[in-house]
């Protein structure tokens, strides 16, 4: 279930672990000098015009640019994506990892019901809105996409 | 006694923006000197201060994260510790980002040098516990403010007592796999180290032998070359991994711990500040034109404000001069002499001094953009375009800089990561449109062309610069002329509140620097230009029997094919000290008058324009060419860009000519 992230849509809010520093021995050892191993975590935070630079932050903290090339090339396993992402699939239950954005938009979704830890599934992605089910209360909203790229999910093997 | 007299080496040393210049500016305010490391473009300061009966001298190595050998920093940097080794290392750490800094600190605590670490507290809201790291890493730890000044005389009591007591109370140990360990072992038993590696750690010295050939000599005069490689194979066999990596792995599992051990937090801190700024600086849609948008401010401020400068100064000279040449004094010297102090000599200073405000407003404007931290958002904005021409982002700034003048852009490409880019970035620079060739564009374009068709050439001839840029870059990355890249992995500093005094220095080093290093260049180059456009000392001057005019006329048949006369070939060899004397001088070469007329009478529109062409790809002037030779630090680095220049040049307008006239146009 879990793929790489060479495999899957690079788009900010994409989390995953890197396994292994990758094949390339420079790019290898610039990362092991910074600090970056096997087990932690990278998180695109933006891509820059253009596409093929991408800023991704290391366990929350230091942020860095590499370009997509370089990323692909690391095996680094999607843990978490956005709703928005193409990669996430009908009727398959995930988990609200975070809340991304300002803490207004947050109060918001918690007036929805929407908070970390939550298991939804997506029922519908056809219209711009995405129907969004919150298994555990039996309840369905309607999420912009705008609002939707801000809800991180992560994979769960259940 | 000696030993007090001469002067006591201190490494500055850190990772990349851990507030390293602030500082060194601090501790050695204006007594600095700057130079290349010996064979590589890499930038080399070196300072002054005293501290008690001592005399220090403080050297800035550039920023690393490890003595692993992946950049032209780092390379610099381990070749400076294993063969030069300084009495004391100084680090620097940023507290905000302890972890990153202390894989560096670790490696070179090991080394057994007499070392200090000083803590930058670049945000107060870290507490970091500095006596548990002093035991730790066995060496002094001082909490600083590099930007206030605060805890700097107790790191100089600290560097003070060090300095009067080397020994160091520990070396940290730092495991590692059991084989590498078992191998360091070995293996330091087997060299001895001399002369300035004496008082290194044998088993520091032994893991520097098996993560890299390079140096291998300076440590070990016996052939352990075998020893190594079994060695290497053998641990890399058993780890699955480079040894750099496994180094790398052991040193950061010690600074998490440490980390963690010093400041209660598990991480480094994520900064909310910075995200907020980043969104609307690096924002989806608003980014680009925002950058965009402040290239065309920085470029306002520099040429807007320095090219009137550079006309007062131009005018200053201009009146000295008239007043100096009635002088009685000099009047009653002989004409050529006259000649030599005027037209060479005077001349040549002009050109120098005339460069002075546009390269102070240029380093005033580039310190602001890199201090602040946006120089790396930036690069990210512009990476993938520039990417495609083998560069990174930050060459683009000054690509585009090199439209205002060559030389400060050359002179700022100090800035950029990486040999590679660096080259690259010199190479491509001089077939940007400066301000001076613009100027001979505007007059020949109005001469030559109506007034609606001269701005669609000026137009072009700045697509034709755009052009031979992107298509030159190509080539050179097709041809790997500089080596390989550098593997595009950038950190993003937190943005920071440049300061006004790192910001002064800077600006003042680097107008020291053009003046020592690329001015006497300059001045020899405009006197040679003399010596050929005046001499033999009997013929008018730039006429067809000086040697400039011989020359010009020797020339003609390779010129011919490009629509270019002889005398015009002169003007561009008056070109060569600076675009600005082009006009000039091609009212000279055809004997005074009105240019206009003359230029009308002898020069088709379709020459003209070959000749623009010219004139906008071969070599820009002196000034730059000195530039190249002092940022490059390399003969043939400065030689090919000539070559490249003149032979692109030839062919653009050997292209032009030939298809103009078959098109039928005159």
């Amino acid at each position: 279930m879990k793929k790489t992230i060479g495999c899957l849509e690079q788009k900010p809010g994409v989390e995953c672990i890197v396994h292994s520093l990758g094949s390339d021995k420079k790019v290898a050892q610039r990362l092991a000098q910074m600090g970056v191993f096997p087990g932690v975590t990278l998180q695109i935070v933006r891509i820059a015009s253009f596409g093929a630079t991408v800023e991704v932050s290391i366990d929350g903290s230091q942020n860095f640019a590499i370009r997509k090339g370089e990323l692909t090339a690391l095996n680094c396993q999607v843990v978490a994506m956005p709703l928005t992402s193409s990669d996430v699939q009908l009727h398959i239950t995930y988990r609200i990892r975070t809340v991304s954005g300002g803490r207004r938009f947050q109060q918001r979704m918690e007036a929805q019901g929407i908070h970390r830890g939550l298991l939804v599934k997506i029922n519908n992605r056809t219209s711009p809105r995405i129907e969004l089910h919150l298994i555990d209360q039996k309840k369905i909203v309607k999420l912009g996409p705008g609002e939707a790229e801000k809800i991180i999910i992560e994979i769960t093997d259940v | 006694m000696s030993e007090q007299a001469e002067k006591i080496v201190v490494a500055l040393s850190s990772i990349p923006n851990t507030g390293k210049t602030t500082l060194f500016n601090r501790l050695t305010g204006s007594s600095q000197n700057t130079g290349n490391w010996p064979g590589v473009s890499v930038e080399k300061k070196v300072g002054c201060f005293s501290l008690g009966e001592y005399k220090i001298s403080l050297v800035d190595l550039p920023g690393a994260y490890a003595l692993s050998p992946v950049t032209e920093e780092e390379e610099v940097v381990r070749s400076y510790f294993l063969k030069t080794p300084p009495a004391v290392i100084l680090n620097i750490v940023d507290a905000g980002n302890l972890y990153r800094s202390l894989g560096l600190t670790l490696q070179m605590s090991t080394s057994g040098l007499p070392m200090i670490v000083a803590v930058n507290m670049i945000d107060e809201k870290r507490k970091v516990d500095i006596p548990l790291l002093s035991t730790h890493l066995g060496v002094p730890v001082i909490s600083i403010s590099a930007r206030s000044g605060q805890g700097l005389p107790e790191l100089k009591n600290a560097l003070y007592e060090v300095i009067k007591k080397p020994e160091r109370s520990h070396i940290p140990h730092i495991s590692c796999p059991p084989i590498l360990e078992e191998a360091a072992k070995e293996l330091s038993r087997k060299i001895i180290p001399g002369g300035p590696l004496e008082k290194m750690d044998s088993n520091f010295l032994a893991m520097r032998l098996l993560e890299a050939n390079t140096l291998s000599d300076t440590i070990h005069k016996t052939g352990l070359g075998n020893f190594i490689k079994q060695w290497r194979g053998r641990i890399e066999k058993a780890t699955g991994e480079t040894i750099p990596i496994t180094c790398a792995k052991c040193r950061f599992n010690a600074a998490r711990g440490l980390v963690l051990e010093a400041t209660g937090q598990k991480a480094d801190l994520p900064n909310d500040q910075n995200k907020r700024i980043d969104r609307i600086l690096l924002h989806r849609r608003f980014g680009l034109p925002l950058f965009l948008l402040i290239m065309f401010l920085l470029f306002q401020a520099v040429y807007g404000l320095g090219t009137p400068l550079q006309t007062y100064i131009g005018q200053g000279f201009d009146a000295a001069e008239s007043w100096l040449k009635v002088q009685p004094s000099i009047a009653e010297q002989p004409n050529w002499l006259q000649s030599f102090l005027f037209d060479g000599l005077w001349q040549g200073l002009a050109v120098v001094t005339s460069f002075f405000p546009i390269i102070a407003l240029f380093f005033i404007f580039m310190s602001l953009i890199e201090a602040s931290g946006y120089m790396a958002r930036a690069a990210f904005l512009m990476d993938n375009l520039m990417h495609r021409i083998g560069l990174d982002g930050k060459a683009f700034i000054n690509l585009l800089l090199g439209y205002g003048c060559n030389v400060p852009a050359i002179m700022g490409t100090r800035i950029l990561s990486g040999h590679h880019s660096r080259v690259i970035t010199i190479l491509l620079i001089p077939f940007s449109l400066c301000t001076a060739r613009l100027q001979i564009f505007v007059f020949l374009t109005a001469i030559l062309f109506s007034a609606a068709v001269a701005p669609l050439v000026l137009f072009a001839l700045y697509l034709g610069s755009f052009l031979v840029i992107i298509l030159t870059g190509l080539l050179l990355k097709v041809l790997h002329i500089a080596g390989k890249p550098e593997p595009f992995i950038m950190e993003i500093p937190p943005y920071r509140m440049p300061t006004l005094n790192n910001m002064i220095l800077r600006t003042r080093q680097e107008l020291k620097d053009f003046l020592y290093r690329a001015a006497p260049l300059i001045i020899a180059g405009v006197i040679a230009v003399w010596f050929l456009t005046h001499f033999p000392a009997d013929v008018p001057a730039a006429g067809a029997h000086t040697w400039a005019g011989q020359l010009g006329q020797l020339l003609s048949p390779l010129f011919q094919p490009l629509g270019i006369h002889w005398q015009e070939t002169v003007a561009l060899i008056f070109g060569l000290i600076a675009k600005e004397i082009v006009v000039g001088a091609l009212a000279v070469v055809y004997g005074g008058g009105d240019l206009s007329n003359q230029v009308v009478q002898h020069i088709s529109p379709l020459q003209g324009l070959s000749f623009m062409v010219f004139t906008l790809f071969y070599t820009p002037c002196v000034a730059t060419i000195a530039a190249i030779k002092a940022e490059s630090g390399s003969w043939k680095i400065t030689l090919f860009s000539l070559v490249l220049g003149l032979v692109t040049a030839w062919f653009a307008s050997l292209l032009l000519y030939q298809t103009g006239l078959v098109l039928g146009f005159r």
